[in-house]
């Protein structure tokens, strides 16, 4: 008995230890990377086989008028503002959907398992969800299925048997190798910079910091990353973590990535201010509007996003298409209205697009 | 509702000052950071990053002025970061209106004390417990600024707006006016008749209403005056950054209750200086900054955080047992 | 409060308001929306709301003694992470990592209580420093990755039935009972209230105060661990950040359930009528078609409303 417990605590060490090893940024998450290749060659995408879940008992629901509500991470942010549009959007657009924005004031997954279940109780026709965690939000989605609702997520997936599709804005190694290129575009492969997060345990942000890891390995093995802060989605926070990086290195750090739409623009704000710009590079994920005052000074070149509006119209689309069996287990692509024909993607996601960066030129385009 | 029990025994208001242990202690921890995590990096001294700490959370401590006062009245507020929160909102969205700055920069200090004028007068005369009253006003204003705003983040803000970005006699304007309100506000609670009173509320209220004071509207007139140290604040919070958030910061009454807890206000009234709760601020900021500086684990940092605030509270604990 | 005649007290008395406000509250809910008074419905909501539930039993407690417990959030995450933990990582059977991490829990609550009885720190400020402590522990101990992928077993606590109830439904039953006769019918009872209402008096008495108070310290360590791993089952999975914000809700239902803030005062039916009002508040206004976040603006008004009818009910009582 007492050497197979050794044995299982050892097992937990290493596990651990690899999984360190394997994501050596702080805040990164131990499941599997998969790097792009440098040059920029697309990635094979893998023929996997559907492995999202239907909805038992579903009535035919071809063609016939559906409520559907949209329950975002959280409500009150520019970026779920956005989705919301995109799915008002195909709403106002299809016309036989009638959708209800609803989630929690703050990214809790408790809340929106709450608010979700009092959704399924109400008895709506379809779902669609961004999910503040891919595990914990999936027994109340596989509640939904078992209703015979059609369940669509978008921007943060969850487990893939607890819905049918799951609109993926841009793949996690897609998003990481924009990220990093961006940077070296202004520091140079041999640049050296830190990270501004939400928090470590936000999914999404942790996978794109995982894969920005493997992608750096593989790529730049010079680039030297410092370390990673925290910041909640707090902008006055992030503005003091990114200012106090930014004397900490002094001269030995070149470039800061905001790995949300709040930390972005707050990083660049504090560059702005502490006159480094042009000796610190920001780049990271943002909305254009926000950046629109440090592209415009030329402190920032570019930052990374996808079109939150089209993200939203495109989810939409495709619950519709679920709902009315047009797009079926099997399909490798579905008609998305103004979008024209999206790809399926590793069995049951369906593509928006490459990562967008905009930059001082473009993003006057944009209103989001 | 009964009246306001009070244990604390200190009845006289000469003894009220009796905070100053604490403050000496987290001044303490403060200078002990400062000197030690110098050694790991010397630019934790450097101007600049004594502006992210001083400045960039001067902020907290000007609305921990403004709550000193509602906990020395034996009350409490859990709402202020939701108010200011909205009220940044305000600022930000009558920027974008073109009104004009001076008044744009007095609108939130205004409906700040209307606000909170309110929520006094119920807590003082309608006998609503402070903290159900705040905790209702924390859904209200949470909950409120959503519907109002739909959460859009105000960004084509004026030039002229941005107040804490300037300089006065070439320190950060946060800093100066952090500084000179705590120092104004102590002065005052400690040398003027209302600022007395409040003293007096907090530690003995029947002594209190034996000499005369009107309990009642002391609370109206510190909650009134909370909610101008709550605009001072917002006004600072809004014109930091080039963005106005328009939501509520997340746990920001959190943490202004923390420094004033840590300052030395006694959560059941009647002690505590304003001094030491802006110490407690500059305290939790240069943890923070500490932690970057000297590479403590990110994983573990808040774990570091909690453990050092315990140590300063057992710290007080034992200064007080070593002079008993 | 009111010296007037029994029957009338009895009438007005704050459960008995707090159950004619939930009575109209379900009448009015139901009219609004058919999906709402269903059984299936209000077990459901027993089952989202027994985590802070089990909360609220044990932060009654702490009330009356004139305490405040701001760590139960923290004390869930932790607890939550430390059973990811041994059960994973430790390779601990599920049982009695389980068992560990209650342990665990009840530790962290009576530090507490050793924090506030020997050391005499403020409830607020030794729980408000713990709070950030605890989590913090939670944060580094898992490195803010989760554990997933529990057995199917486990999940008969957050999700299964017995008897054809939730599971969570006998939990809350058991827990209320014990928690309602421990304090209304015991000596441990009669001490919690006699702390609450003069402290000093109580050890003049002498009653063992600091002992009662370690013990209701502990047992709010105990109902947050047991939230936390009831949290873990009905989600399954484990992060840290479980259970952050659970504090307000429940002192929230504490105070709505009228116990005064100041201790002395208080029932576990007032403090469970309380939690009933507010989720079936939340449940009802969802299914009528309000959003979460004009719900909570209606929540906040209807706690300011409840306690100024409340005073203002005393008032006509003390005439």
């Amino acid at each position: 008995m007492k050497p197979v417990f050794h044995m299982a605590v050892l097992a937990g060490l290493m596990s651990a230890s690899s999984a360190l090893a394997q994501s050596a940024w702080t805040g990164g998450d131990d499941l599997p990377t998969n790097p792009l290749p440098c040059d920029g060659s697309p990635a094979a995408p893998a023929a996997l086989p559907y492995d999202g879940a239907t909805p038992a008992n579903a009535p035919d629901r071809a063609g016939q008028p559906i409520t559907v509500v949209d329950v975002p991470k959280l409500v009150g942010i520019g970026y779920f503002n956005a989705t919301s549009k995109g799915i008002a959007e195909a709403a106002a657009e299809l016309g036989n959907m009638t959708v209800t924005t609803d989630g929690p004031t703050e990214a809790n997954i408790d809340d929106q398992i709450t608010i979700l279940d009092n959704y399924i109780t109400q008895g709506v026709d379809g779902i669609l969800f961004a999910a503040n965690d891919p595990v914990a939000i999936a027994p109340v989605l596989r509640k939904a299925l078992e209703a015979g609702i059609n369940v669509v997520g978008y921007d943060a997936n969850a487990e893939p048997d607890a819905r049918q599709w799951f609109v993926n804005q841009a793949e996690f190694n897609g998003v990481a190798k924009s990220l990093i290129d961006s940077l070296v575009a202004e520091t140079g492969p041999e640049g050296k910079f830190a990270i501004v997060t939400s928090t470590f345990t936000t999914p999404n942000q942790a996978r794109w910091i995982a894969e920005m890891s493997a992608y750096a390995a593989q790529c730049y093995p010079q680039l030297e990353w410092l370390e990673t802060v925290e910041a909640q989605e707090d902008n006055i926070l992030s503005f003091n973590q990114a200012n106090t990086l930014l004397t900490k290195y002094g001269e030995d750090m070149n470039g800061i990535i905001g790995m949300t739409s709040v930390a972005t623009p707050a990083a660049a704000d504090a560059v702005t201010q502490s006159g480094n710009c042009g000796k610190v590079a920001v780049v990271g994920l943002a909305t254009p509007n926000a950046m629109k005052p440090y592209l415009a000074s030329g402190c920032v070149k570019s930052a990374v996003l996808w079109n939150p509006v089209d993200l939203g119209y495109a989810a939409a689309q495709v619950l519709r298409a679920a709902a009315d069996g047009t797009l079926t287990p099997g399909d490798t692509s579905v008609q998305a209205g103004r979008l024209g024909e999206l790809q399926v993607i590793n069995g049951s996601e369906i593509l928006l697009g490459s990562p967008f960066v905009f930059t001082q030129e473009n993003a006057g385009e944009f209103d989001f | 509702m009964t009246a306001i029990p009070h244990r604390s025994s200190q009845g006289r208001i000469g003894r009220a000052l009796v905070g100053h242990g604490q403050v000496l202690v987290v001044l303490g921890a403060i200078i002990a950071l400062f000197i030690g995590v110098s050694f790991v990096n010397a630019r934790f001294l450097s101007p600049a990053n004594l502006t992210t700490i001083f400045s960039g959370n001067a902020y907290i401590a000007v609305a921990a002025i403004g709550m000193t006062m509602v906990i020395i009245t034996g009350h409490i507020d859990v709402s202020v970061g939701a108010l200011i929160g909205v009220l940044a909102t305000v600022a930000g969205t009558l920027a974008v209106a073109g009104w004009p700055m001076w008044l744009v920069w007095l609108a939130p200090l205004v409906i700040g004390v209307a606000v909170n004028a309110a929520a006094g007068w119920l807590v003082a005369y309608a006998h609503i417990p402070s903290i159900v009253l705040t905790l209702g006003l924390l859904s209200i204003l949470k909950g409120g600024l959503i519907v109002v705003t739909g959460g859009e983040w105000i960004t084509d803000l004026p030039p002229g707006f941005f107040l804490a970005q300037r300089d006065v006699f070439g320190l950060p304007l946060p800093l100066v006016v952090m500084t000179v309100l705590t120092l104004a506000a102590a002065w005052w609670m400690a040398h003027f008749r209302f600022g007395r009173t409040i003293y007096a509320v907090g530690s003995n209220l029947e002594a209190a209403r034996a000499i005369g004071i009107s309990v009642e509207r002391t609370t109206v007139g510190v909650f009134a005056l909370h909610g101008l140290f709550a605009g001072i604040s917002a006004v600072l919070f809004a014109t930091q950054l080039t963005t106005i958030q328009s939501t509520v910061p997340p746990n920001l009454e959190l943490v202004i209750i923390t420094a004033c807890v840590i300052g030395g206000v006694s959560i059941l009234g009647g002690v505590g200086t304003v001094i030491g709760a802006a110490l407690a601020t500059i305290f939790f900021a240069t943890i923070t900054s500490a932690m970057i500086f000297t590479n403590v684990s990110a994983y573990w940092l808040r774990a570091v955080i909690g453990g050092l605030i315990l140590i300063t509270v057992l710290a007080d604990v034992a200064r007080r047992r070593g002079q008993a | 409060m009111s010296p007037t005649s029994g029957r009338l007290n009895l009438l007005l008395s704050h459960e008995a308001m707090l159950a004619i406000l939930l009575a109209v509250t379900l009448l009015i809910l139901s009219l609004l929306s058919d999906s709402f008074f269903s059984t299936a419905n209000l077990l459901n909501q027993v089952r989202l709301t027994a985590e802070i539930g089990l909360i609220t039993l044990a932060m009654t407690l702490v009330i009356i003694t004139g305490g405040i417990d701001l760590s139960v959030g923290s004390i869930a995450g932790l607890s939550a992470i430390m059973l990811g933990l041994l059960w994973q990582k430790a390779g601990l059977p599920l049982p009695l990592a389980a068992v560990t991490s209650l342990g665990i829990a009840v530790l962290a609550g009576l530090g507490n209580g050793v924090i506030i009885t020997r050391f005499r720190v403020p409830p607020l400020i030794a729980t408000l420093a713990t709070m950030a402590f605890y989590r913090g522990l939670a944060e580094g101990f898992s490195q803010s990755r989760s554990v997933r992928g529990y057995p199917e077993g486990f999940y008969i606590l957050g999700q299964g039935e017995v008897l054809g109830l939730p599971t969570q439904v006998w939990i809350l039953i058991v827990a209320a009972v014990l928690v309602g006769t421990a304090l209304s019918a015991t000596a441990f009872g009669r001490t919690v209230f006699a702390i609450g209402a003069n402290e000093t008096a109580a050890r003049f008495s002498s009653l063992p105060v600091d002992r009662v108070k370690l013990i209701v310290y502990g047992l709010s360590g105990f109902m947050s661990g047991l939230s936390g791993l009831l949290l873990v089952s009905r989600v399954t999975t484990t992060r840290s950040d479980m259970g952050m914000g659970w504090e307000l809700d429940a002192i929230t239902a504490v105070v709505l359930g009228g116990a005064s803030i100041f201790g002395g005062r208080g029932t576990v039916l007032g403090s469970v009528l309380a939690l009933a009002l507010i989720q079936c508040l939340k449940s009802g206004l969802s299914l009528a078609g309000v959003k979460a976040d004009g719900t909570i603006v209606l929540i906040g008004l209807f706690l300011i409303g409840a306690v100024l009818l409340g005073n203002l009910m005393d008032r006509i009582a003390a005439r």
